[in-house]
């Protein structure tokens, strides 16, 4: 958060005195830059104020104002909050310009802005769709933009209940009638536009060898076992070798965002389980905070609440650490026993879930202003139990089974390497961030919730591998346990919510950019609120979308299996990567 | 008479015999018959063997295993079974039909071929070929092809990487393994499995412990199983060469595979470990295949264990390790036991003081090989990047 | 015709079944499988002739080896599952007139060398013809030195193909 007394002073004003204005509007924050400077003003920010990680691109589209509006959050790699900055373009032609020269983590992001909000960013190497499939008529997240199955802008809906009779508009709208397809389009003989330039643009035969060998595509996925869901990697293979590779996504695209902004703020909540659904818990508390910070001093989290946060988030990030060493393993062959070993802890955790929250994995436990419930009798001592115990014996089991293995140290070193200059470029986040040599954990960087009592080590490994990505979830699994000890011994008495709960709430107009540092990486929250009962604006900095950015540096020239324990290492989960 | 075999077979000639047939048409059909039972009698195995892994895999992994169908699961594979016989055979339209076909027979084939040689007992045996070893290699040989029609016939890329990978890790481990296998032929100067049988009363595995770890390493680098399992490797090209197989044509790939690590097993128990010597099993030959079954037992257990306990290696590392390791090193094993076995020979050393020798001098190589292999490792001790450690970000002091 | 002839004929005409199979399937990959079953019925002429031995290493080596070499260099080089093109190219006849000339020559020679007069010894009397065939191939007497420069020769030929290799 930069304070808003700062932003009228800030050296950046002075540095471009032209272009670059501070916003004014009320709730806003950060500076709205000329989209001719936009450039300019990323390059200074950069090089001379250190801002040398973007967090996070999207557009918001102002109907109203007939303005769309590109916003980026900066962050300093050493620590500290957010520097906002806004490119306003009209909303019939907008067009941005690209900021991938400077930080290459834009790449996806501004993809998803094309492909959702139809802003162009000119000069961005390969401006295409990334979600919805090439072809697609509009832009779904503008706000004129209707769905089928339509019914009206905001939820609740009233016409499911007309005088108290369910009624579903499916039932109006029988299959098959409800589709709209693009001008010149059958379904019919519609093929894959894409697909062939995407070959094309990845087949490449200048080789300097007097060997003639032919290079293979290879599809990896969408149906594949180690995609992890539906995920697909093109490969341009020599013999066993990575040529180049392209992450092809968006299988399981179901407009998060637009669902968002149809939902009141408190639908959300469940709704944010869906995304990463290994780990609910975090992605609640991301939005959860968000919103909090919207609301401001009209809403206080008591003590006992902020206990519980840490403590369920730390669960689950050892939840999702210890699955994706177990899934880890997989990909490199072992044949499910480590995976098994792992999921027998995990399934320990998620009684814990299960009787705080009432669901193993869809959580739903976070509320604005605390949590829903406290805990139920018996559940303390359990996880008393699991953290003093228990999970610390298996960890270092794993540690011994695992860690000096030959094979795996042999699979692992030195493939997949991202170096640290390399790592914060592409926004890359989480494990893979720190095991770049990049201490940088928002729990430290820019403490949230009351992470600034506990003590605790930021992980880091410094070779930035394959191996290194292992070795910091391990080490990040003895931390949250290190954290989970403080949070037990001092959790006290007291609510758990602030107030009494309310189903519907008043959320002053503004924007508020809410982040955590999530198990796979720094979860972002951005939300515009107009006043209203819905957010105006919902987007999802998802962590596993955005380190996907470096995963074809990391994988080119290593061998194909290696590719696949490359992606294994990133730990994605489609939900979130997809939304 | 301790020989139940001898006689029941003596009694089929003579019942064929007397129905007035000639004594080489006899001959054909009692051989037709024992065809028949061997290789019935090894699927059958494979039906057990199938319980006995999943329950292993089970309690290997921390949960029960099957434990549904019928007491301890045991009616599982019959489940697997109807299942597997139900299914139906799926051809891709683009695949060459009959070559498609054609492979998993093959597949299977070659693993079956193989138990003609193996003996039970001293009396039942397939055939006692004076080339038996050899043998082996040869019609694993067609295992190789098998794989190959299979991965190209499918017109699948992943079938084709996976045939591409079984044929580079096939032909490259049958160097070490013919040479491993070199080692006992060498201490019992013949080929023949029932001679090198006969050769063991010192086992093998104590006069050429470097030879049976070696053989097992290849041997499950030729059935592909982890860590050797790169033709498969589900998490990388699918199920390999056998990814547009179902029904039964896929359960023949499957059976086969079970029955050629079972196979592995057997090679190793007979090769190694005496085959079916053991008290009293030249008396009673009924003991003598409980014994071999036991020995082949270890060896399946060896390689079931290993598969569930380690991760896969990559394709090159894998055709380093053969070729800058294994073969180098069973090279040697074999030129010094062949002349330590010549001068034991000049001086009339036999039995437990050859073994004895023998042992010491794997001793020496291997500690050798490992004082080798530690200066090669310190070599390789991989640095820290050369750069500064960054400091832990952390938010600036508020004012 | 006794039953071991029987068993020779249909080997035999296997053999050559194949063979001509092998140059006149258009499919490079299916020419090689057909290549694979003749070199199977060479290996079984061998059994008929009591010599396990030549047999096992004719599979092991032309099939586990070189055929499947074949094979593997086929696929890698030519577009899986296509015919290739046609079986004949202009010389075919000048090839054909050369074969068959081959073919005249060796016959007429091979009836008219003593070799073919003689009656080959019978394995069966040895008591174990593995032993006979490694004594045979290291003893002066016998073969050693065609077996040397046999060794020398794939020595030499190992060593060309490393240093192909070993370009990068």
């Amino acid at each position: 958060m930069t304070d808003t007394t700062l932003v009228a002073e800030h050296p950046l004003l002075e540095r471009f005195p032209e272009g670059v204005t501070p916003d004014e509007r009320k709730g806003y924050e950060g500076f709205i830059v000329a989209a001719d400077r936009l450039v300019e003003f990323a390059t200074a920010l950069r090089d001379e104020f250190g801002y040398d990680y973007l967090s996070s691109v999207t557009g918001v589209d102002y109907l109203p104002d007939g303005k769309m509006e590109v916003v980026y959050h900066a962050y300093k790699s050493t620590g500290g909050g957010a520097l906002v900055f806004k490119v306003q373009v009209p909303r019939e032609n907008p067009v941005v310009p690209s900021l991938v020269s400077v930080y290459p983590g834009a790449d996806f992001q501004e993809r998803e802005a094309w492909d959702l909000l139809g802003i162009r960013f000119e000069g961005h190497p390969n401006l295409k769709r990334i979600l919805m499939w090439e072809g697609f008529a509009g832009h779904p997240l503008r706000k004129d933009w209707k769905e089928a199955y339509f019914e009206e802008e905001k939820k609740p809906f009233g016409s499911r209940w007309p005088g108290g009779a369910v009624h579903r508009a499916e039932d109006e709208n029988p299959f098959g009638k409800n589709v709209v397809y693009p001008p010149d389009f059958d379904p019919e003989k519609w093929t894959p536009v894409g697909d062939e330039a995407l070959y094309a643009g990845l087949r490449e035969f200048k080789k300097d060898d007097d060997l003639k060998t032919e290079q293979v595509v290879v599809n990896l996925g969408p149906q594949h076992p180690s995609t992890h869901g539906v995920f697909r990697m093109v490969v341009t293979l020599d013999g066993e070798t990575v040529v180049r590779l392209e992450p092809v996504m968006g299988y399981l695209h179901r407009n998060h965002e637009k669902i968002g902004e149809r939902n009141t703020y408190l639908m959300n909540i469940p709704f944010t389980d869906r995304l990463d659904y290994l780990s609910s818990m975090s992605n609640n508390w991301g939005y959860v905070q968000a919103v909090e910070k919207l609301l401001g001093d009209k809403i206080q989290v008591p003590e006992r609440a902020e206990y519980l946060r840490v403590i369920m988030a730390e669960f689950t990030r050892i939840v999702n650490h210890i699955f994706a060493i177990g899934t880890l393993l997989n990909d490199l062959g072992a044949y499910f026993t480590p995976m098994l070993y792992a999921l027998e802890e995990r399934e320990l955790i998620l009684d814990i879930f299960e009787a705080v929250s009432g669901s193993r994995m869809m959580c739903n436990y976070f509320r604005f202003g605390g949590v829903a419930r406290d805990l139920p009798p018996g559940v303390y001592e359990k996880m008393r139990d699991l953290v003093f115990e228990r999970l610390p014996r298996k960890i270092d089991e794993l540690d011994r089974y695992l860690t000096e293995n030959e094979v795996v140290r042999a699979r692992c070193e030195g493939v997949g390497v991202l170096t640290p200059e390399e790592a914060i470029a592409f926004s890359a986040a989480g494990p893979v961030l720190r095991a770049s040599g990049v201490p940088y954990d928002v729990r430290r960087a820019d403490p949230y919730g009351i992470y600034d009592r506990f003590e605790f080590d930021v992980a880091v490994r410094y070779h930035g591998d394959v191996y290194d990505r292992y070795l910091i979830r391990l080490d990040e699994i003895r931390q949250s346990i290190r954290i989970l000890q403080q949070a037990l011994d001092q959790l006290p008495e007291g609510d758990v919510i602030f107030g009494s709960p309310k189903y519907s709430m008043r959320v002053p107009a503004g924007e508020a950019y809410g982040r955590v540092e999530g198990p796979k990486g720094e979860l972002g929250f951005y939300v515009v609120s107009d006043g209203s009962a819905n957010p105006w604006r919902y987007h999802v900095r998802a962590p596993s979308f955005i380190n996907l950015t470096a995963l074809s540096r990391m994988c080119e020239g290593d061998k194909v299996a290696d590719a696949i324990i490359i992606l294994g290492s990133i730990d994605i989960v489609l939900g979130e990567t997809d939304r | 008479m301790g020989d139940p075999f001898a006689l029941i077979s003596q009694w089929f000639t003579n019942l064929l015999l007397g129905w007035g047939l000639s004594e080489s048409a006899a001959t054909v059909i009692r051989l037709l018959v024992g065809a028949v039972i061997l290789a019935t009698i090894s699927m059958l195995t494979v039906v057990v063997l199938i319980w006995v892994e999943r329950k292993l895999a089970g309690r290997l992994q921390d949960r029960p295993g099957p434990n549904r169908a019928g007491k301890f699961g045991l009616l599982q594979p019959i489940a697997d079974m109807i299942k597997i016989f139900t299914k139906e055979i799926v051809t891709p339209a683009q695949a060459d039909k009959t070559i498609f076909h054609l492979a998993p027979v093959v597949f299977i084939a070659s693993v079956l071929l193989m138990w003609v040689v193996i003996p039970f007992t001293a009396t039942v045996m397939g055939a006692n070929l004076n080339v038996a070893v050899l043998y082996v290699v040869a019609v694993g040989a067609f295992g190789v092809v098998a794989v190959l029609m299979a991965g190209w016939s499918s017109n699948n890329k992943f079938a084709l990487l996976g045939a591409f990978r079984a044929v580079a890790q096939m032909v490259s481990y049958e160097v070490p393994m013919v040479l491993a296998l070199m080692v006992p032929v060498l201490l019992a100067r013949s080929m023949g499995l029932t001679d090198i049988v006969n050769a063991q009363s010192v086992w093998f595995i104590v006069a050429a412990p470097i030879a049976a770890v070696i053989f097992l390493i290849t041997s499950m680098a030729e059935v592909g199983r982890a860590p050797f399992d790169l033709l498969e490797a589900e998490s990388e090209i699918v199920a390999g060469y056998h990814t547009e197989y179902s029904g039964m044509e896929f359960g023949m790939f499957y059976v086969a595979e079970f029955l050629h690590v079972w196979t592995i097993g057997a090679l190793l128990g007979t090769l190694f470990l005496g085959g079916w010597r053991g008290p009293g099993a030249e008396t009673y030959p009924l003991l003598g295949i409980l014994y071999f079954y036991i020995k082949t037992f270890i060896g399946y257990f060896i390689v079931t264990w290993i598969r569930l306990s380690l991760p896969r290696i990559r394709i090159d590392q894998m055709l380093a390790f053969n070729w800058k390791f294994l073969t180098p090193l069973i090279l040697v094993v074999l030129i010094f036991t062949a002349i330590l076995d010549k001068v034991l020979e000049v001086y009339a050393v036999s039995g437990w003081g050859h073994a004895l020798s023998m042992l010491a001098l794997n001793v020496v190589i291997g500690w050798a090989t490992v004082q080798a292999l530690k200066k090669v490792e310190k070599s390789r001790q991989r640095r820290r990047p050369e750069f500064p450690p960054r400091p832990v970000a952390v938010a600036p002091k508020s004012e | 015709m006794t039953g071991l002839e029987f068993v020779f004929v249909l080997i035999a005409a296997l053999t050559l079944f194949s063979a001509v199979m092998v140059v006149t399937t258009p499919n490079m990959v299916r020419a090689a499988l057909w290549l694979i079953l003749a070199l199977f019925g060479v290996a079984g002429t061998f059994v008929l002739l009591n010599a396990a031995f030549l047999a096992v290493v004719q599979v092991v080596v032309y099939i586990g080896a070189i055929a499947v070499l074949m094979i593997f260099a086929i696929m890698l080089t030519r577009k899986v599952m296509k015919d290739s093109g046609p079986q004949t190219n202009s010389t075919w006849g000048l090839a054909a007139l050369i074969a068959a000339a081959l073919f005249g020559g060796l016959t007429f020679a091979l009836t008219r060398s003593p070799a073919a007069t003689l009656m080959a010894p019978d394995f069966s009397t040895v008591s174990d013809p593995v032993a006979e065939l490694g004594r045979a191939l290291v003893s002066p007497q016998a073969y050693v030195i065609p077996f040397e420069v046999a060794s020398v020769l794939l020595l030499a030929a190992m060593i060309g193909a490393i240093y192909v290799a070993w370009k990068k």
